[in-house]
């Protein structure tokens, strides 16, 4: 029979950027403005040549094992030991990523669309359809982000056009005022947003192309795109609110959505975030399943049931992400999480790389 | 089991074995010094062609050898019974000479069968208008005349123990990918059943996933349509005693495909097109996204639109999902009763259904009248889809969009959406996927779209061809 598993570099280019793309969009440019102010959106801009520079070392690194996933050449890199216990590692950390997506939007919901549904329901809702997703193959994950593709093309046009209208441009003037360094300062939580495009780590043999030059021109679109964006809805934001407003506002997009007034929907924000919970679930889902993978190789022999591994880790997410009911305490989660993020999509990649390096000039590797 | 010299003791045998059935007979005659025996069916065969080539011959040529005197053309010598008894069934005609143990087996088989008809269930407005019938000779014919290359291959199957239904499954060689049609015939040779109700036997027997509304192989009665299809790569099943045929494998985006769409304007066929699609959409979800902006979210219509809902809903008792789901029910019921009743009927039905039902149910406050206009639009735009088992997906999957949106608001619908989405992303038939997103730009074409034909160079891209290409150089000429 005939199995395709194969996926097109368009299909990467939606699975990157949809898994890039997330619950930050709400709080643009809240969290980069801390420091660098009206200027956060070079802020952005940084964070994304930052992780632009990340691909280039991650699909580097890729190139070196391009018939084998990063879970398959882990242990042949770091040894036995290291190997699993990275793998162990970097499958909590795609778990955790799942978790937290799924909770802060849930907490999205929670506080402006359906304000008495219980916790649990929206969640487990989430977490199921998520895991449904999840335990099929990749070639289905990606056909289903692709379909995704179109809700995200219409939420983009949502933002543009409540971009139009009242505002002042002369809230980001004058460029640059608050120096490079409070910019790159901010640039750091910047990064965050870009999380996702270390997928790539997976999927690289997966990938058909003409050319391997296709993989990264689809990364460095689809990154790009992301960067793109969120530097447009910087700007949006900009445009509408000041600098002492944006202090007090932590999600100024829906703000700016509501008030945007159009004869045929009244309330965009409502239509906005009901379609971005489609985009929102490509990065559940995609982190669900990576985490299957990096977990079915733990053991000495590849472990064969993927959707089973898929429905226990989207169990265990639900029942720890019941305890995300309490904001405070997401609050507190998210810093750690930053932290993972900053080791497992920057540092990693980078160490891993230098890594190979060195064992091929010391004649381990092939 | 061996025939036996004496042809009293053959018929008592074979007579044995077809159980004493009533319209055996035997017809003897004497020519000559030989005494010839004739075995049939009475209701199977044509007369004619017995009388006239093999009686006459018989009585006329006295001296010559039976393989010389008869003149039909498919004949065969055995010496066994069994065979014989098989030929039996099959309306030919069995000759013996008394003392000789061979039995000359000849095609004498009636053929009862209605002339080519119009298409009934999948009417154009362009295009041929011939429709497949329930012989699967005749049903070749068409089909070989449509495609006349030494490409298409025609391959039989008989199917069921009793009904030993003749099957064919037809394809293009150089175009098709040998290994969806190697299992196909594996899955062919593996059906062990009675008797075979096509096409809904084969659909069951053969696809792999079978819990789902979305049809997965395409049912056409249409012989250009199957042309088209096999054209694309694909392979088409055609059964004797049915005059559908079945198309495998097939993507989500055939089923709002027609064939008018290629003889109109590509500008007009692709604004179709798009239309069905969006009825599709509209079929499964309108319902839903009703209940969820009434119950849920009214701060997302207008304040005006707001105004009108709440004043056609202001004596209503019941909670919007209930007015939906019982709305629903009633399109339901009616459909089901037209397409049982006698036409002339039926259309009373739609009178006592649409106009008495639909007027008083507002009046009598049952169900306010903004929910009769929803539901109504539900149901043509669930009429417009071309496939009728499109269309009836269409009908069901609204219930759980309805269920969903009512305990979730819009969040409820946009997990029935994603829902959908991932059960049709794991659909596949022989290992090709389904459904694929026909919005990337290779696919668009013929999906969403219908473009201009000399844009349509290469074949559909879900029938993994040997040959890609479709068009080699569509217009010759510059312009």
């Amino acid at each position: 029979m005939i199995h395709l598993k194969q996926l097109s570099t368009q299909q990467l280019l939606c699975l990157v950027l949809l898994t890039q793309v997330g619950v930050h969009v709400l709080s643009i440019p809240f969290h980069e403005s801390r420091h660098a102010g009206y200027d956060a959106w070079m802020s952005i801009l940084l964070g994304g040549i930052i992780a632009q520079a990340v691909i280039l070392i991650i699909y580097w690194l890729g190139k070196r094992y391009a018939d084998q996933s990063l879970p398959q050449y882990m242990t042949s890199l770091l040894g036995k030991p290291v190997g699993v216990v990275m793998n162990v590692l970097l499958a909590v950390y795609c778990a955790e990523s799942s978790l937290l997506v799924a909770v802060s939007y849930t907490d999205v919901i929670e506080r402006w669309l359906l304000i008495t549904t219980p916790w649990y329901v929206i969640l487990g809702l989430s977490f199921a359809i998520a895991a449904y997703i999840a335990s099929s193959s990749l070639r289905s994950l990606a056909v289903v982000t692709q379909a995704i593709m179109f809700m995200f093309l219409i939420s983009v046009a949502i933002v543009l056009v409540s971009g139009l209208g009242h505002g002042d441009y002369r809230h980001l003037l004058p460029i640059g005022t608050h120096g490079l360094g409070t910019i790159i300062r901010d640039s750091l939580p910047a990064l965050w947003l870009y999380a996702g495009y270390e997928l790539l780590l997976y999927v690289f043999p997966s990938i058909k192309y003409r050319k391997q030059r296709d993989i990264i021109i689809a990364m460095s679109v689809a990154n790009g795109l992301a960067t793109l964006f969120y530097v447009l809805i910087s700007l949006v934001v900009m445009y509408k609110f000041s600098e002492s407003q944006l202090n007090s506002i932590a999600e100024p997009l829906v703000y700016i959505l509501r008030q945007f007034y159009w004869p045929v929907v009244q309330s965009l924000d409502i239509l906005f975030m009901t379609i971005w919970l489609s985009v929102i679930s490509v990065t559940v889902y995609m982190y669900l399943f990576l985490s299957a993978r990096y977990l079915a190789f733990v053991s000495r022999r590849e472990i064969r049931k993927h959707s089973l591994l898929v429905w226990i880790i989207a169990g265990i997410c639900f029942l720890v992400g019941l305890l995300g009911e309490d904001r405070e305490r997401v609050l507190k989660f998210t810093v750690y999480h930053n932290y993972a993020t900053g080791i497992i999509v920057v540092i990693l990649p980078i160490l891993l790389l230098l890594v190979s390096l060195v064992r091929e000039k010391g004649g381990f590797a092939k | 089991m061996q025939s036996d010299r004496l042809t009293s003791n053959n018929t008592r045998v074979i007579q044995e074995q077809l159980s004493n059935s009533s319209d055996f007979q035997t017809h003897d005659l004497t020519a000559g010094n030989r005494h010839f025996r004739l075995y049939y069916l009475n209701t199977m065969i044509e007369y004619a062609i017995v009388q006239e080539h093999i009686i006459r011959p018989l009585l006329v040529h006295t001296d010559v050898d039976i393989r010389e005197a008869v003149s039909v053309l498919h004949a065969s010598e055995t010496e066994l019974l069994t065979d014989a008894i098989t030929a039996v069934i099959e309306g030919k005609t069995v000759v013996q000479i008394e003392g000789e143990t061979t039995l000359y087996i000849y095609g004498t088989a009636l053929n009862k069968e209605r002339s080519i008809n119009v298409p009934v269930n999948e009417r154009v407005l362009r295009g041929s208008n011939e429709a497949l019938i329930e012989n699967l000779e005749t049903n070749l014919n068409l089909m070989r005349k449509l495609i006349a290359t030494p490409d298409l291959v025609v391959k039989y199957y008989h199917l069921g123990r009793r009904s030993n239904t003749k099957i064919a499954i037809l394809y293009l060689n150089s175009i098709v990918n040998e290994q969806i049609v190697q299992e196909l015939d594996r899955r062919m040779n593996s059906i062990d059943i009675d008797y075979v109700e096509a096409p809904g036997f084969i659909q069951e027997l053969v696809e792999e996933k079978s819990f789902s509304l979305f049809p997965q192989m395409l049912v056409t009665e249409r012989p250009d349509r199957v042309r088209s299809y096999l054209m694309d790569g694909k392979v088409a099943i055609l059964t004797s005693g049915s005059p559908d045929s079945l198309i495998l494998p097939v993507s989500f985006w055939a089923f709002f495909q027609s064939p008018d769409d290629y003889q109109i304007n590509w500008l007009l066929g692709s604004t179709f097109r798009i239309l069905r699609v969006f009825c599709f959409i509209i079929a499964i979800s309108l319902p839903g996204a009703y209940v969820a902006m009434v119950t849920f979210d009214p701060r997302i219509l207008p304040f005006e639109i707001a105004l009108t809902l709440q004043s056609s809903m202001q004596f209503i008792a019941f909670p919007a999902v209930l007015e939906a789901i019982s709305m629903l029910l009633i399109l339901e019921i009616l459909r089901e009763a037209t397409i049982r009743l006698p036409s002339p009927i039926g259309q009373t039905i739609g009178v006592v259904g649409g106009i008495v039902i639909g007027t008083v149910v507002v009046q009598s406050n049952l169900v306010s009248n903004t929910m009769v206009v929803v539901v109504a639009f539900t149901g043509l735009a669930s009429f417009i889809i071309p496939s009728y088992e499109m269309s009836s997906a269409a009908r069901l999957l609204p219930y759980p969009f309805i269920f969903m949106s009512a305990i979730l608001g819009l969040i409820g619908l946009e997990f029935a959406y994603l829902f959908v989405l991932a059960h049709l992303s794991r659909l596949h038939m022989m290992g090709v996927p389904y459904f694929y997103s026909g919005l990337n730009a290779g696919s668009i074409r013929d999906t969403l779209f219908r473009a201009p034909l000399w844009r349509l160079k290469t074949r559909a891209k879900e029938s993994l061809t040997r040959n890609k290409v479709r068009i080699r150089n569509p217009r010759g000429w510059e312009k």
